[in-house]
């Protein structure tokens, strides 16, 4: 049987349209659905087969990172309601918010010349998760609410939350590495 | 095979047809063939009885080759034209060799070509036709023990291999005119050939891969559930291996001599060998005499410890790096299986298991576990195993992206991403009437252009005129299941579309390719050839010599002068012949001859039954 590409990700998994996330479910389907549709379950079947094989994978694969992520859940309910996106120009006008990222990211290199650098940045981190939480709420409830706009402007911002992240993880890496090696 | 196959999903067509299938091991330093016999899978041996086959390829000057052990035996006699390691030159550009080639003993020829040739007798050869040579001993010895031809293969490739890498790597396997199935990551078979899927008494279950080889290092992070292999996390550094190990005790004897040896090869040689020796060794016994020349000494393994330290390091923070990857705590990992034959170290099993807390998996031979691995896999993806559920999804190892403004990366699919997968991205012109666009695709987890693998860079044209901004320029990525990418351009606005395919600039283009192909039919049409030559060569031989016995037996009593000419003159014509390098008319000189020499031939026959009947034997003109 082929795979619907008309399905819409959260139709593809049997999940429902709504930003919450029912993890076991959707690994257990992801799971399900790769163990049908992979190029190795074609290794003998004819080019045409295994083209269509690459191209279901791809699109449930695509599906399954979009679906798991909680900033690409949030665009793509957007763009289901057929809010666009722009990568290259789209970005929050919220000037106070911007300038609490730079502050942010100036108490993190400070953190990293404290006395325990460690204890200082994990602070960090979990106050940075606690705020992506924050955020993730805050698109929830606009987006219940149809304020599509501001459900944006959250998704906008889930992405500097997501830069920050992996700056204070690779800052991590490094202060472990460098006591590991020591 | 009939005709016509009618089945329902999941039933098979009995009887089923059994597809001959083997694992391909192509190591940096040894490489070996599996296959699954009466549901064992087992690596198969050479004619002597050796798994192992050194990856060593030497080209003599008639252009042909010699892998394995014969051409390893040679290689510090014959350097420049014995090619070991090949497997480090795989998928690298002209760029990467110039810093590489100061350990490389090999010359460098330049050429136009994007793939770096080096120049042996044999002339010019790639990484990708020195591995290729491999790939086809490796066929040649399954085919002989299997009694069949290979319906296909996997082969198995460190999960750290980038783009280029795995593309160069299928290559090769197309120039040894193999089907593949599939590249498997190494680690991933290592979990396969422990059968750590078939437990029944866990619903989910992490694995930690530590794979030390010759050349490379791997660690992987695979979660198992129900028969499904993900690879959750991939990490490592594909310039550290055993040879390192190696190196640090050749250098502590270099110091214990303390002249100046280092600009002597052959001494240096001496004392990497011996210090390969005292590593291997050091697995059974806690010291080892070492000697070189007229100096003797101990090592300890201590030492070895202390000395080996930042290595074994390096390492464990590859290993911190993946589980912190794969969002995974070491308690969770409930396996560590160990790969590689670096691994028999037991400071190297020491550590892993300090470090996982648990002690690692070492049952396999750690040199065979990966091609017992890709063999269950080959078999499986052949259809010989209908029944089973076992599915390997894997991960791209580097994240893929674009260039942007100010030389900075855009990265389209992030490390670890399951593949196959395809994702598109929207990018915009910034001029007035902008009518192309230059489109960089990298390769790594660096920020800026510079710091990251450039896999393809293309441009796309024929854009229409619009304001700036205006224009949509689509660029999809697409990596299929063997981590090989695609990437094409397209402007959506218009409905104008053009979009372009690349490949990896260190790839061979398929011009290259087609070419190798049709050289090598052209040597094995050469090859066959030169053999039908020298067999009518050997004939013509056979010929003369039996007609010059038989005259001289019995010519004076059987034939008149005249005759005796005319056979003379037959001769010499074959004679003749046989120089001119003409298989055809060597055959035609042959038949002439033996036309000509016909009537003496009846005329001893008759002799020869006279003789018989006296007694005495007759050498026969014609056996």
């Amino acid at each position: 049987m082929s795979l619907d590409f008309n399905k819409n990700f959260f139709e593809l998994f049997s999940l429902p349209i709504q930003y919450s996330l029912d993890k076991q479910r959707l690994a257990s389907r992801f799971r399900a659905l790769q163990a049908e549709y992979h190029p190795d379950r074609f290794a003998n079947a004819s080019d045409q087969e295994r083209r269509v094989a690459l191209q279901s994978t791809g699109y449930i694969n695509e599906a399954h990172e979009t679906l798991k992520s909680p900033r690409l859940r949030a665009r793509y309910m957007l763009e289901l309601k057929h809010v666009d996106f722009d990568d290259e120009r789209d970005t929050t006008q919220d000037m106070s918010f911007l300038m609490q990222q730079m502050e942010k990211r100036e108490a993190l290199e400070e953190a990293a010349q404290s006395a325990d650098p460690l204890e200082a940045v994990d602070a960090i981190a979990k106050q940075v998760k606690q705020e992506q939480n924050e955020l993730n709420a805050e698109f929830e409830k606009q987006l219940s609410q149809d304020n599509l706009a501001e459900a944006k402007e959250a998704v906008l911002k889930m992405k500097f939350y997501e830069r920050l992240a992996n700056e204070v993880k690779s800052l991590q890496e490094k202060i472990e590495d460098e006591m590991f090696a020591s | 095979m009939a005709l016509l196959q009618i089945s329902e999903p999941g039933m098979s067509t009995a009887p089923h047809e059994h597809r001959l299938a083997a694992g391909i091991d192509l190591g940096t330093t040894n490489s070996l063939v599996a296959s699954v016999r009466s549901g064992d899978a087992t690596t198969l041996a050479n004619e002597q009885g050796e798994h192992l086959l050194p990856s060593v390829v030497r080209y003599l000057p008639d252009g042909s080759v010699v892998v394995g052990a014969e051409a390893k035996a040679v290689e510090v006699s014959d350097l420049n034209n014995t090619i070991s390691s090949a497997k480090r030159l795989l998928g690298r550009g002209v760029d990467d060799i110039k810093t590489l080639a100061g350990n490389l003993p090999y010359t460098f020829s330049s050429s136009d070509s994007q793939v770096p040739k080096i120049s042996t007798v044999a002339g010019d050869v790639s990484a990708i036709e020195v591995s290729a040579e491999i790939l086809k001993a490796l066929k040649n010895r399954a085919e002989k023990t299997l009694g069949g031809d290979l319906k296909g293969v996997v082969i198995t490739v460190p999960a750290y291999f980038d783009d280029a890498q795995r593309q160069a790597t299928k290559d090769a396997a197309r120039l040894a005119d193999l089907n593949v199935y599939r590249l498997l990551n190494e680690p991933t078979a290592a979990a396969v050939a422990y059968g750590l899927d078939q437990g029944e008494d866990f619903d989910e279950k992490i694995i930690a891969v530590y794979d030390l080889g010759g050349g490379t290092f791997d660690i992987s992070i695979l979660r198992l559930n129900k028969g499904v292999f993900e690879v959750l996390a991939t990490g490592g550094d594909s310039a550290l291996g055993g040879d390192d190990f190696d190196h640090v005790i050749a250098e502590w004897i270099l110091q214990q001599l303390g002249d100046e040896q280092e600009n002597n090869p052959t001494k240096l040689r001496e004392v990497l060998v011996e210090a390969r020796r005292v590593k291997e060794a050091l697995s059974d016994a806690d010291k080892v005499e070492v000697s070189l020349g007229d100096w003797q000494g101990q090592f300890t393994a201590e030492q070895f410890a202390e000395l080996a330290e930042p290595l074994v390091k390096k390492t464990l923070f590859a290993c911190r790096r993946a589980l912190r990857d794969a969002d995974i705590d070491k308690e969770d990992v409930m396996d560590v299986v160990m790969v590689g034959g670096s691994t028999r170290m037991p400071i190297i099993r020491q550590r892993v298991g300090d470090f996982f807390e648990k002690p690692p998996l070492v049952d396999i031979d750690p040199d065979k576990v990966v091609a017992v691995g890709a063999a269950i896999q080959a078999d499986l993806l052949a259809g010989n195993k209908p029944d089973t559920e076992m599915l390997l999804l894997d991960v791209i190892p580097l994240s893929l992206g674009l260039e942007t403004y100010g030389g900075l990366v855009e990265k389209i699919i992030a490390r670890n991403t399951t593949i196959p997968i395809s994702r598109a991205q929207e990018f915009t012109t910034f001029k007035d009437s902008q009518n192309a666009m230059t489109i960089h695709v990298l390769q790594g987890e660096r920020e800026t252009v510079e710091e990251n693998r450039s896999l393809a860079k293309f441009t796309l044209r024929d854009i229409p005129a619009m304001v700036a901004g205006a224009a949509r320029i689509k660029v999809t990525f697409q990596v299929d299941a063997d981590g090989l990418l695609n990437v094409t351009a397209e402007e959506e606005t218009t409905g104008v579309k053009s979009s372009i395919e690349v490949k990896p600039s260190y790839g061979l283009s398929d011009a290259e390719i087609e070419s190798m192909i049709k050289d090598s039919m052209t040597n094995a049409q050469a090859d066959m050839e030169l053999r039908k030559l020298r067999e009518a060569q050997v004939e013509a031989d056979r010929t003369i010599e039996a007609l010059d016995s038989a005259m001289a037996s019995d010519g004076d009593t059987l034939l008149s002068a005249d005759e005796k000419t005319k056979l003379l003159a037959a001769r010499e014509a074959l004679l003749l012949e046989k120089q001119s390098g003409d298989t055809e008319a060597i055959k035609a000189a042959i038949k002439n001859m033996e036309k000509t020499a016909e009537f003496y031939v009846a005329r001893r026959m008759d002799g020869n039954i006279r003789t018989a009947m006296a007694g005495q034997n007759i050498d026969k003109f014609k056996d």
